[in-house]
């Protein structure tokens, strides 16, 4: 196998300068010309979102019984695939933040990549609550605007909390990228041909010329931002998790939730990361810059994560034992030996299980072993919140009224459908903007190679 | 000949008799009226276009809708003018002079059912009846009703009724009509009516039996057959004596049912239960037992303290064994037996067998024997002669031959329905092929009205003019609530009037002709007392005649299928009866006591009969018998008896509407006659099919949750608080918070899971009161059925036969309500009473709250179901209650509206609201007065009273939820001997 | 010196970040004040050699993300308690352990908002052009060229004296940069 691949591979390709860095980076968005895969995958792409639209024209018209939620499970697939949405919005801004405070220069190749995905996540994620009311039409009663009634929201409703946690996920991550971006908005401006270009870009970068104490003001904002951004990355998914822990359903009213909701949302994010990363470097030739050993770390932090759900999973079983409470008992129980006891076993086999395979150095290695089991884990934790919402439910405190839930075709074009938001505008994204921060890049490569080197995961 | 001029629909309204109104509006709808309806118009139309002809009478009906409602509506504008009806009713009570627009109106009349009448009061909001109570002075009804008196209101607007005169293919006139009755009687002036036929259901209306004799006088050789395809059986052919039981349970201690469903079933349901319930409502006093024999699990049987269950053969020899076990004193081996004799010996007296209405004469004809050797006679029982018929009747058997044999004849046929109640084996249908004039008046042009060569429309109770007898003999009266919808409707009386006067009457003519010659002397007062009271005053029930002991030993023997042999047996469907309400949706989507099954009927077996048959719940069995055969979905139902096939009737209608068409299968047509309640099943096998069937409740147990909490009297009166220990409230310090004071009225509900017999009227009287919608099967099938209360039931113990409990279950009206907390957009709220209330139009639909409801009382409309589409539908709705629209959650609010009203009078009078003065519709409608509304703010109010029994209770209390409905526990009273 | 004023400043360029790191602190050392670099990426010691410190950004983000966290739990309180009360499942009107999820999320976004925008307005941005731009070389700054430039507005200014004193410092091409192009 090429160095590149190799997990011990240098962050950076030697010969890597300034200039190539520009020349390649920007090469691909002002340069290059639509392959016949991007207009395929596009193509497949625009597909999905078409038809998640007409899902929600269908919706919209008839109303949410066109899905199988019930009384008890009045939350389906939309809940579901919100929570996961919103989970894998997580990563982008955790690598961007977090390992930039922690100075993991590694992020660097990737942490744009990992951002605009971030984006895409949260913008499918902040559908699903609107499409899931009864009447969608009346979704801003739930913010907080001036109105002569002298309404307001019930702030004591974690589903408000949750309007403003994802809010302002979604704004600061725009945010956070938009002023990640601006040096290399520059850069595009002064490096595209065409007199459009130019102005588009002259325009994004607000005028950006890269002056000593620009840049020093940039670096202390980006780094407090940093700062900002990492305990809300935390706070976004406890809080959305706050709306099982609140509720008193047996199986949703623990306390573990914020923590192995936050880990299961960053495990989610790193699988789908690495699901995005290794096909675009493969077609984008980016080996050099995303390297084997930026897999290889993203693939540890997977691992990582899993475990951390892993050992939810065991404290939320042993506290249901341990509390005695009789309707929390039969809820685990039945998880494991009930309907659903299926998807119980399935989800852990596959977010948590699977991924243990990464511990062996050459599945480690391996792009294609590594993307396949992305993928599994992603799907694992789809099922996780699946059966956290609809078994929890689906036999709570009266067996009078206890109910199987079975997702209808609408459900099922929905979640797919979202799967085409999500990738046509990645699609869009790879054409105009850099995937990688070039001027952070050229801050590495001038890096003494010692610092480099023993710098990384 | 009824003409509807809108303001009409107003005569029921108590008006001054001096003013006089001035003609000139009504005169004007008048002649609309006329020229819509005039006799030659409607023919030409229907030529023009023969297709659109039901279109055609939707649009009228549509349009007669409005005129109805905008005359009220200018009614109500004109309070200070205002005019003499020509025809008074009278208010149940005495109301302001003039209408006061919003406030309803109660008039009393009788609902019907099987010839028998129950009375009801009908509410009345500006003319338009909305809801059905039961009439307290009336006898059979004691002020409580049952399904049936509260879904007939829905009957009365039901979009599929016939809206014209029929005459072939075309729409005709009222006129053509009686011109051809004309016709006909001179026809049959010269035979004496022996080409007249006539054919109806059971009926005690002592008019109509009035003008029957004076039929028979004119036409003295007609025959007429009255039958009911769910008649009681009784045990004339032994006892010589057609002897109607009427049993007071008020003295029973010890009850043994044979098979006989009497809390749910028959004319004496109500006052049975009322007077069953009485004797549980109080463990310390007095309580009775309940034996209970029975094949079919029955709501009777579910609130026994012995059940054993027997296929009806078995019914049979267990009466003979416990006759001869009584009679010679010779317990036999069964345990069972020995038990039974020795309870009923130690309650000589006091103890009362009551046979099934459903089962053959000797089961009858014993238990009568038992109930005299034992004493019972005259203390718990007493014999009544049942009503005369005022003319000799033909037996069905005879009437279907005589119309074979007879070539030129006219055929009347009211208030029955041979073709669907009958197998093709009787061949009914060819007889009436050969019929050359056959006239169908009824509700419906249904499966027989279409084979008539005439259909006319028959006028609803609440529309017509009448009377009827209660059980106990004592006569009521009819009044109409609100003119015919449809101006073309005729009662029955009216139409024999036809035959029998010159020129024929209007019902209110006839009806009071009749009541002036038999009312005490000062006629218009008495007559004025009876419409107000709802029952005819000064009559009291007939006198009951002792029944001279007759020999039961030469009773002829039963042939009983031999043991190992399938049996069948039949009942009247628990919510659409027989099938005449099989179109009507609320009693359609009532989930059935016991299997909480909607919109079908089912092939019920046991367990082990399922088993043995290798088939299991849903799959389709195709039934043979009596030569018929039907393909029935099995239903597996906990406490059935083994070796048998329950099924139930009223179902697989082909010809009613679109509520009931295509609906389950005829079981009917495996009876072998119209009296055939069970008999040997030819074969059973399963066919392969299987059918999805719409239950609401899957999950039997209670899964060790102590959520009915059951003690045995012995238990009880050992530690009465025994269910506050095993469901306590948790202590105040388990609150993080101080708890709100809640000032002036703080209401609660008390539900006693003793006295609840799970007979489904609160659940209806809930679904008229406060509009709510029906779903259809498909929707209750993916669990959105939308009952605000709902009847949870649970089986406890063996599978095979399990003790069976009800609880109803309402929103608990939480004082620390988890749906509130995590209602985002503050939707429901609390109100400074403790109400839970829900704001509709601030429901943004996140079903956080049904989520988050531990009772799971929740409701929302997943799609639009609230129906739109059918003006006449609109009319019944409650003006009181916000007809709710998609997308919103919706639960029980304790009958707000009916509390504001109260408070309004009570804020009036300057006074506060007395304990008692709100009744929740729930409440009204229990025959078991097992439901009690009022303020606990108040300790002497009757709901905190009962919350301070020891057998109080609170559903899920441990979560601290601090429900403000709470339970008492059910006390049963097993013998100590088993 | 009459021409000084026609330009905007002097525009060297130098090797590599090093280079101009080591330019710049030797251009200060000589007593410019009105001295600015342009750099592809942020060059680590330049704001040294400038004499800068970048404290005002800091603390905007502070100021910022106290205000909106404030007011974002005197909204929470304002509707439960004064606007709109209501009995809500029995909870006190001042539910406050159910306000700090907002109120935390008000305080971030309102910092980073506040903050973000803080250091876009001291730097001056957005702009629409700057007269360095003027130097066709200049677009280079954005990838590979290390620039900095000694404004003709600084009192030591002196465009001979100052050229030399740039190439003493180790630049490889110093260019006047016009005022408008």
């Amino acid at each position: 196998m090429d160095s590149t691949a190799s997990e011990t591979a240098p962050i950076l390709p030697p010969d890597l300068t300034d200039d190539s860095i520009t020349e390649r980076i920007t090469g691909i968005v002002v340069k290059r010309k639509m392959g016949y895969g991007w207009i395929g995958g596009f193509a497949i792409a625009f597909a999905l979102l078409m038809m998640f639209n007409y899902a929600i024209a269908v919706l919209f018209t008839y109303g949410v019984g066109i899905w199988g939620i019930q009384v008890p499970v009045a939350w389906g697939f939309a809940i579901v695939n919100f929570v996961w949405w919103v989970g894998i919005g997580h990563a982008g801004t955790f690598i961007s933040a977090v390992l930039y405070l922690c100075h993991q220069e590694w992020r660097t190749s990737i942490n744009r990549f990992t951002e605009s995905m971030t984006l895409f996540a949260v913008a499918c994620a902040g559908l699903f609550p609107i499409l899931h009311l009864g009447r969608p039409w009346l979704f801003f009663y739930l913010m907080p605007y001036p109105n002569t009634m002298e309404l307001w929201p019930q702030f004591r409703s974690p589903l408000v909390w949750d309007v403003f946690a994802v809010t302002t996920y979604a704004i600061v991550s725009v945010i956070f990228y938009f002023v990640g971006l601006l040096p290399d908005l520059a850069t595009l401006r002064d490096r595209s041909p065409h007199r459009w270009q130019r102005i588009i870009y002259g325009i994004l970068a607000l005028g950006w010329r890269g002056a000593g104490r620009q840049w020093s003001r940039y670096k202390m904002a980006y780094l407090i931002m940093a700062g900002l951004a990492t305990p809300l990355v935390v706070s976004v998914h406890s809080i959305v998790s706050l709306d099982f822990a609140v509720g008193i359903v047996p199986g949703w009213h623990t306390t573990i939730m914020p923590f192995y909701f936050v880990a299961a949302a960053l495990e989610s994010g790193f699988a789908m990361g690495l699901i995005l990363i290794i096909p675009v470097r493969h077609f984008y030739g980016l080996k050099d810059i995303i390297t084997g050993r930026h897999l290889a770390n993203m693939a540890k932090l997977l691992l990582a994560t899993s475990l951390v759900v892993g050992h939810g999973y065991f404290t939320d079983t042993f506290m249901s034992w341990y509390s005695a409470d009789p309707y929390d008992k039969f809820i685990t129980a039945d998880k494991f030996t009930g309907s659903y006891a299926f998807g119980g076993w399935m989800l852990m086999i596959l977010d948590v299980g699977v991924v243990q395979l990464i511990w062996i150095r050459a599945v480690r290695q391996s792009p294609i072993a590594l993307f396949f089991i992305a993928i599994l884990a992603n799907v694992g934790l789809w099922l996780d919140h699946f059966i956290l919402v609809v078994q929890s439910l689906h036999s709570d405190y009266l067996p009078s009224e206890w109910r199987m839930f079975y997702g209808t075709k609408w459900d099922w074009m929905t979640l797919f459908g979202s799967f085409g938001l999500f990738l046509t505008l990645f699609f869009v994204f790879i054409r105009i903007f850099p995937m990688v921060a070039m001027s952070e890049m050229r801050g590495l490569v001038h890096k003494k190679p010692g610092e480099t080197k023993e710098a990384g995961a | 000949m009824l003409r509807l001029s809108p303001l009409s629909s107003m005569k029921s309204l108590p008006l001054p008799p001096q003013v006089q109104i001035d003609a000139g509006g009504p005169r004007f709808w008048k002649s609309l009226e006329e020229w819509s309806q005039s006799p030659d118009f409607l023919p030409y139309l229907h030529r023009e276009f023969p297709e659109y002809a039901s279109a055609w009478d939707n649009g009228m009906s549509r349009r007669r809708f409005l005129k109805l409602m905008a005359a009220s509506f200018a009614l109500a504008g004109l309070t200070s003018c205002s005019r003499q009806p020509q025809e008074k009713i009278v208010p149940y009570v005495r109301r302001p002079e003039e209408i006061i627009p919003g406030k309803p109106l109660y008039y009393a009349t009788t609902f019907s059912h099987r010839g028998y009448g129950k009375g009801v009061l009908v509410r009345t909001e500006m003319g338009r009846p909305t809801k059905i109570e039961g009439n307290p002075d009336h006898p059979a009804s004691l002020g409580a009703t049952d399904v049936f008196m509260q879904a007939s209101i829905l009957g009365l607007y039901d979009p599929d009724r016939s809206q014209t005169i029929r005459q072939g293919n075309d729409i005709s006139t009222r006129d053509a009509f009686t011109q051809f009755v004309g016709a006909r009687i001179e026809a049959h002036e010269q035979d004496q009516g022996a080409g007249l036929f006539l054919l109806t259901g059971k009926t005690t209306s002592p008019t109509l039996a009035d003008q029957l004799q004076r039929l028979h006088e004119r036409f003295p050789k007609l025959s007429w057959c009255s039958y009911e395809p769910a008649a009681p059986v009784r045990a004339q052919s032994i006892l010589g004596h057609d002897a109607e039981p009427v049993y007071d349970l008020s003295k029973a201690d010890i009850i043994v049912s044979l098979d006989a469903d009497f809390l749910l079933d028959g004319p004496a349901n109500l006052v049975l239960t009322k007077a069953f319930s009485k004797k549980r409502r109080d463990p310390a006093a007095d309580f009775n037992r309940l034996y209970v024999i029975e094949s079919a699990p029955s709501i009777t049987g579910a609130k026994a303290d012995v059940r054993w269950r027997r296929k009806p053969s078995e019914v049979i020899t267990f009466t003979q064994q416990l006759a001869a076990a009584i009679a010679q004193g010779v317990a036999g081996d069964s345990p069972e037996i020995r038990q039974l004799a020795n309870d009923l010996q130690q309650h000589r007296g006091r103890g009362v067998i009551i046979a099934g209405d459903y089962q053959p004469e000797v089961v009858h004809a014993l238990a009568f024997q038992l109930n005299q050797t034992l004493g019972n006679i005259g203390s718990t029982v007493t014999y009544q002669e049942a009503q005369q018929t005022p003319i000799p009747t033909t037996s069905l058997p005879d009437f279907v031959t005589a119309l074979k044999r007879r070539a030129a004849s006219t055929l009347l046929i009211a208030g029955a329905n041979p073709i669907y109640d009958l197998s093709p084996a009787w061949g009914f249908s060819n007889a009436m092929a050969r019929v050359t004039h056959s006239i169908h008046l009824g509700l419906y042009d249904d499966e027989t009205g279409s084979r008539c060569h005439w259909h006319v429309p028959g006028s609803h109770y609440l529309e017509a003019w009448g009377d009827i007898l209660a059980i106990d003999g004592t006569p009521s009266l009819l009044q109409p609530v609100i003119e015919p919808l449809y101006p073309d409707a005729v009662s029955l009386v009216e139409v024999i009037s036809l035959l029998v006067d010159l020129p024929p009457k209007k019902g209110y003519e006839i009806v009071r002709e009749f009541w002036q010659r038999s009312l005490a002397a000062d006629v218009p007062a008495a007559w004025e007392l009876s419409l107000n009271k709802g029952v005819v005053a000064g009559l009291s029930p007939q006198a009951l005649s002792p029944t001279p002991v007759v020999s039961v030993r030469d009773a002829p023997p039963e042939d009983l299928p031999n043991s190992s042999d399938l049996e069948i047996l039949f009942r009247p469907d628990t919510a659409v009866d027989d099938g005449r309400f099989a179109n009507n949706a609320w009693l359609q989507e009532l989930p059935r006591p016991l299997t909480k099954l909607t919109w079908d009927n089912v092939a019920m077996i046991s367990l082990a009969t399922a088993k043995s048959m290798g088939v299991t719940t849903g799959d389709v069995v195709r039934l043979e018998a009596a030569g018929q055969s039907v393909d029935a979905p099995v239903w597996i139902q906990p406490g059935h008896a083994d070796g048998c096939v329950s099924v139930t009737l009223g179902y697989g209608r082909s010809q009613l509407g679109e509520v009931a068409n295509g609906v389950g299968f005829n079981a009917g047509l495996l009876r072998s006659s119209v009296a055939a309640w069970s008999q040997a099943l030819t074969r059973a096998q399963a066919t392969g099919a299987r059918l999805e069937l719409a239950s609401t409740q899957h999950h039997f147990s209670m899964e060790g949750r102590d959520l009915i909490q059951i003690e045995t009297l012995a238990d009880y009166k050992t530690d009465p608080s025994q269910a506050q220990e095993n469901q306590p409230n948790p202590p105040p310090e388990e609150n993080l918070y101080p708890p709100f004071a809640y000032k002036d009225y703080a209401w609660a509900m008390s539900i006693d899971l003793n006295t609840c017999v799970g007979c489904n009227a609160c659940v209806v009287a809930c679904q008229s009161e406060n509009n709510i919608p029906v779903v259809g099967k498909d929707q209750v099938f993916k669990g959105r059925e939308m009952h605000w209360i709902r009847i949870d039931r649970y089986f406890e113990g063996e599978p095979e036969d399990p003790a069976m409990h009800f609880q109803p279950v309402t929103c608990m009206q939480c004082e620390d309500a988890p749906c509130e907390v995590v209602c985002p957009v503050g939707a429901t709220v609390h109100t400074s009473e403790g109400l839970n209330d829900m704001v509709y139009n601030r429901c943004v639909g996140t079903r956080y709250c049904s989520n988050n409801c531990p009772y799971k009382v929740r409701r929302f409309n997943f799609l639009e179901y609230s129906d739109a589409t059918h003006p006449t539908l609109a009319l019944q709705k409650n003006p009181d209650v916000t007809v709710r629209s998609r997308g919103v959650m919706e639960k029980c609010t304790y009958c707000v509206q009916r509390i504001e009203s109260a408070r309004i009078d009570a804020q009036k009078e300057m006074r506060p609201i007395r304990d008692g003065e709100i009744v929740t519709a729930c409440q009204a409608a229990c025959p078991a007065d097992a439901i009690v509304f009022g303020n606990i703010n108040d300790p002497a109010s009757r709901v905190s009273r009962l919350k301070a029994l020891p057998r109080n209770y609170g559903l899920l209390a441990d979560l601290n939820t601090h429900p403000r409905t709470t339970y008492l526990a059910k006390v049963t009273n097993p013998p100590t001997a088993i | 010196m009459s021409d000084d004023a026609k330009i905007y400043g002097l525009l060297a360029e130098f090797a590599g970040p090093d280079e101009l790191v080591r330019g710049a602190r030797e251009v200060s050392k000589a007593g410019y004040r009105r001295v600015e670099t342009y750099t592809p990426f942020a060059v680590e010691g330049i704001s040294d050699a400038l004499h800068f410190r970048p404290f005002a950004v800091a603390v905007i983000f502070l100021v910022a993300a106290l205000l909106s966290a404030s007011a974002g739990y005197f909204m929470q309180y304002y509707a439960s308690v004064i606007s709109y009360p209501e009995n809500i499942g029995g909870r006190p009107l001042n539910s406050w352990p159910s306000f700090v999820p907002i109120t935390f999320e008000m305080g971030v976004l309102g910092g980073v908002l506040g903050g973000v925008l803080g250091m876009l307005l001291l730097n001056r941005l957005p702009r629409y052009s700057h007269p360095v731009a003027n130097v066709e070389r200049f677009r280079a700054a954005s990838s590979d060229a290390f620039f900095l430039c000694v404004e003709s507005s600084d009192p030591r200014f002196e465009l001979d004296r100052t050229k030399a004193a740039l190439r003493h410092s180790g630049a490889i091409q110093v260019t006047e940069v016009p005022l408008e192009s």
